[in-house]
């Protein structure tokens, strides 16, 4: 059906430059986009569900890559500007407040307060998805947080606890560094900055003026650039290590420890059995803990002419079971209480180490400046400062002036 | 009056093509230029006059990036050239196996970029790495190199991909060339007692001298714009230590959001670029 | 000696060629392999075992196969619309002298040396316009406009390798202008026709960020697709190099036989003036 349509539209696009797409005309059509990590998962089941119970509805889902963020964010960003954009996408906190200054959004409280799923989706949730301006424009979809990866029979051979804060985190660090075998896989590549807020937001910095180049602030950053520079607990690669490389040091045995979520648990387990677990992040001397949450979450774009139809297609997918299949294909956790409590899709373990986490679990503030902050900015300047181009401090000052100049 | 009007006729499709696809929307990046344009606030777009080029000029970050360009350029385009000129030349011989690696060497150039950086960023991984593992192995290392976090040796991996991407290029476009030269040529100056380098000096170089200059100069266009390669190897790290100029547009626009900015870079390239397509039509212009 | 001119030629010519393919081969060989050999350590060079799991799962439980086919009809007719583009403007540079020649050569220059980044915006505002988003139209459109600069630069360099008193003959004979171009042209400049086609091919084959903003649910390439492999928390890396390892074929086939072709159109006696 749908190789049948592309032939048409080809020959059509071939022969006549159609002017515009014909669009089926009794029933509304939602344009969705979204993103998994495996190519090979689709949502047409869940597509074919709800069609099914909503006859009136046709959803076309298009899987848009992700491309470290950036692809994603490019198509969406040039899409809602030449007023050809999705009716409702998969879309991340980091994002909110760029997508509110482009006033692209559609508040949904409305909607949300009838809505009967709401109570299934916990505090916590509604906590971190609130916009600055006191209005839900989100809807959790999905959810991960990090969680430490440690070798426990290596940790066991040396006699050391499981590392609770820095201090027992850089005894055992030290204490798994051998002849060809790190401690910790720091990621100083792209997406490194979940690792960095662990260890210098939970050590003392704070996101707010003046709070990352207070003294606090830089020292808790000095003991995490060290960790590499006089420490070395890191592999020499570790300033442009990324996920591939830290994840497959991990699971090679290269490595002792990592941040990472319930995402690679399955792979871990294949690779590495029992000799592997999890545990929350270290928290710093002051007794303070920083995890990064992190959101798949749901909007509905104030453009679509569909946006009940839209909120109703993303409420479904946030609803009990209907949540739980989502993410059964998108490989991460459902948002729903009740799906949660049945959940048996990655070792319980490391589904324990994610709620013991969520305490901690934190988000990089809602600044337009944070894309910018964990794409560019955040690898650039740590990398300089892992290879001792500049100063840690150096550092700390660069991220102020970005985001509080 | 017909005979007049011939060439713009045979021009005038290319022509409508390249004014509608590319001059237009480089001639709104212009404008864009003279404008601070926000991604995120598209409905303020007040006038700045040269503001975003004062800015990326008075940007360290700029002239980094362009000394950067021009190592880039140069290594890899002078690389390319050589490693496919002489790869055309031995293709020119004849040999059992020729149709065969004629077909088989333009596989690195049939390659996407993305797969191509994942692939040699794999091969120089630190530690699951074949070139670490081989170069310990066989004792040509003493212990594996982090080739993607050091500085300079980042530079060189990404230089290193990109001619291996970019040669065959080369490799075709020079054999389509010698192929074009008759082998009467040859023939005369066997004849006239040469012998093979006054042969290559004498008729295959000048033979090959519009050819060679034409993709010389096109492909130092391309590689000059070309950023792909460079995104999914290193993102422009370790640091800035593999950032050119494209990717520096690249990220302040997209990244960055700021479109003014990105433009003004864009700009300044192509200004770059046409000082140097200047240069080059001047002193090549035919007698 | 000459002998041994050989065996040193082919010697050289056997090293670049293991330049050229061993990147690859490791990808192919990475690609057969069981996914628990890519993350051994210490790294294992021969594999545990062989299998077509990767290529399998990629041929029947992705859309690779339909990427494959958009890709072929972009790229197929971002060739034919360029050489039918270039071809002419290359004969009107390289025949004719005049006015504003040497500025729209250089214009057809310049148009190449924008970054295409910074374009894809207004672009993206345009083909919203002309209701083009999503269509094979668009992006046969764009490539072959793309690359037209280099096409009709490299075609007017080979052309002018013709001599022109072949053209005169012709004409002389009653031929028309587009009879000179397709009898007498085309079959001499064959070889660089090839090249450029070749050029051609490859570039609309391995573009991505037009090819990812423009197209979209009805149209998606290879490039794109292969994006899908990776993704926020993981990368499919036996699907990866399965599909890295097919995705070069097509345009190595065409070489193989369009370089077969190539030999057939030297029979010009072509002499330059």
């Amino acid at each position: 059906m749908i190789a049948r349509r592309r032939l048409l539209t080809a020959t059509a696009a071939l022969a006549t430059v159609p002017l515009s797409r014909p669009h089926a005309q009794r029933k509304t059509t939602l344009r969705w986009w979204y993103h998994f990590d495996d190519p090979k998962a689709s949502p047409a089941d869940l597509v074919r569900d709800f069609e099914a119970a909503n006859p009136d509805i046709k959803i076309e889902a298009e899987n848009i890559p992700w491309g470290g963020g950036a692809d994603y964010d490019t198509r969406l960003y040039t899409s809602l500007i030449a007023g050809n954009g999705p009716d409702a996408a998969m879309v991340k906190l980091q994002n909110l407040p760029r997508l509110l200054e482009m006033e692209a959004l559609a508040p949904l409280d409305n909607w949300l307060d009838a809505w009967s799923g709401r109570a299934d989706i916990s505090d916590d949730f509604w906590r971190l998805h609130r916009a600055a301006d006191g209005k839900r424009y989100y809807l959790p979809l999905q959810y991960v947080v990090l969680y430490l990866y440690v070798r426990q029979d290596w940790l066991a051979k040396a006699g050391l606890p499981m590392p609770q804060d820095f201090a027992g985190f850089l005894a055992a660090g030290k204490a798994m560094t051998g002849a060809d075998r790190w401690g910790f896989g720091l990621r100083g590549g792209a997406g490194g900055h979940d690792f960095w807020g662990s260890f210098v937001l939970g050590g003392g910095a704070e996101m707010k003026k003046g709070g990352l180049n207070s003294e606090a602030g830089r020292a808790a950053n000095r003991w995490f650039i060290d960790l590499h520079r006089t420490q070395h607990i890191t592999p020499p690669s570790a300033p442009t290590d990324g996920f591939a490389q830290v994840i497959n040091n991990m699971k090679a045995g290269r490595t002792a420890m990592t941040i990472h979520h319930v995402g690679s648990a399955n792979d871990m387990q294949a690779a590495l059995g029992d000799a592997i677990t999890a545990v929350p992040v270290p928290r710093g001397p002051q007794g303070k803990g920083w995890t990064s949450f992190g959101d798949g979450s749901s909007a509905v774009f104030a453009a679509s002419k569909n946006k009940e139809a839209a909120f109703k297609w993303i409420s479904w997918l946030s609803t009990g079971e209907n949540n739980a299949a989502f993410n059964k294909l998108s490989g991460q956790l459902p948002v729903t209480s009740s799906a949660l409590k049945t959940w048996t899709v990655q070792p319980k373990r490391f589904i324990d180490a994610s709620a013991a986490s969520m305490p901690l679990a934190n988000v990089l503030p809602s600044l337009p400046q944070t894309g910018d902050f964990t794409r560019t900015v955040w690898p650039q300047t740590t990398q300089k400062a892992l290879l001792g181009e500049i100063t840690p401090d150096a550092m700390m000052e660069t991220f102020e002036k970005l985001f509080f100049a | 009056m017909r005979e007049a009007a011939t060439p713009y006729a045979l021009l005038g499709p290319a022509l409508a093509a390249t004014a509608l696809l590319v001059l237009f929307p480089a001639a709104q990046t212009v404008w864009t230029s003279f404008h601070q344009l926000i991604l995120f606030r598209p409905k303020s777009q007040p006038f700045v006059g040269l503001d975003n080029y004062v800015w990326a000029l008075g940007d360290p970050v700029f002239w980094q990036s362009l000394t950067r360009s021009l190592l880039w350029v140069v290594a890899s385009v002078g690389l390319q050239f050589t490693l496919g000129f002489i790869t055309a030349l031995l293709l020119h011989r004849r040999f059992a196996w020729r149709g065969i690696a004629r077909a088989l060497v333009v596989v690195p150039w049939a390659l996407p970029s993305v797969i191509i950086g994942l692939i040699w960023t794999w091969m120089l991984d630190f530690n699951l790495g074949l070139i670490n593992t081989l170069g310990v192995r066989l004792g040509l290392l003493d212990a594996p190199v982090a080739f993607m976090s050091q500085p300079g040796t980042a530079l060189a991996a990404v230089i290193l991909a990109v001619v291996w991407q970019g040669f065959p290029f080369f490799a075709v476009t020079l054999l389509a060339g010698l192929q074009g030269i008759p082998a009467e040529l040859y023939e005369a100056a066997s004849i006239d007692g040469a012998g093979p380098l006054s042969r290559f000096v004498h008729v295959t170089l000048p033979g090959l001298a519009g050819v060679i200059a034409t993709a010389l100069l096109l492909r130092m266009i391309w590689v000059a714009n070309s950023l792909d390669l460079i995104l999914v190897m290193t993102g422009g790290g370790p640091g800035t230590a593999t950032q050119t100029l494209p990717l520096h547009a690249f990220l302040t626009a997209w990244s960055g959001g700021d479109f003014g900015h990105g433009s003004a870079l864009a700009v300044l390239l192509s200004l770059l670029l046409l000082g140097v397509v200047v240069a080059y039509v001047a002193r090549s212009k035919p007698a | 000696m000459k002998r041994l001119g050989n065996i040193a030629a082919q010697t050289a010519m056997a090293a670049i060629l293991a330049f050229a393919l061993l990147p690859w081969l490791w990808m192919l060989l990475s690609s057969l392999r069981p996914d628990a050999d890519l993350t051994a350590n210490p790294v294992r060079l021969m594999p545990t075992g062989l299998t077509l799991a990767n290529h399998i799962e990629l041929l029947r439980r992705t859309s690779f196969a339909e990427n494959l086919r958009d890709s072929l009809i972009v790229a197929t007719g971002a060739v034919t619309l360029g050489l039918a583009l270039a071809l002419p403007a290359a004969y009107a540079f390289s025949r004719y002298r005049f006015p504003g020649r040497g500025a729209l050569r250089i214009t057809f220059l310049v148009v190449n040396m924008f970054p295409v980044v910074l374009l894809i915006l207004p672009l993206f505002l345009l083909m919203r316009r002309l209701g083009l988003i999503d269509t094979y139209f668009a992006l046969i459109g764009g490539h072959a406009t793309f690359t037209l600069p280099f096409a009709i630069w490299l075609l007017t360099s080979y052309v002018d390798s013709i001599p022109a008193s072949l053209d005169e003959a012709a004409a002389i004979d009653g031929a028309t202008l587009p009879q000179i171009v397709i009898h007498v042209i085309l079959p001499l400049a064959l070889p660089g026709v090839v090249a450029v086609a070749t050029y051609l091919f490859i570039a609309s084959w391995n573009e991505y960020l037009f090819a990812l903003m423009l197209g979209g649910r009805d149209v998606r390439t290879v490039t794109v697709a292969l994006q899908l492999f990776i993704g926020e928390n993981a990368i499919q890396w036996g699907l990866l190099m399965a599909a890295g390892s097919l995705v070069a074929l097509p345009a190595t086939m065409l070489f193989l036989l369009a370089q077969r072709r190539l030999a057939g159109g030297l029979t010009g006696g072509a002499v330059k003036g």
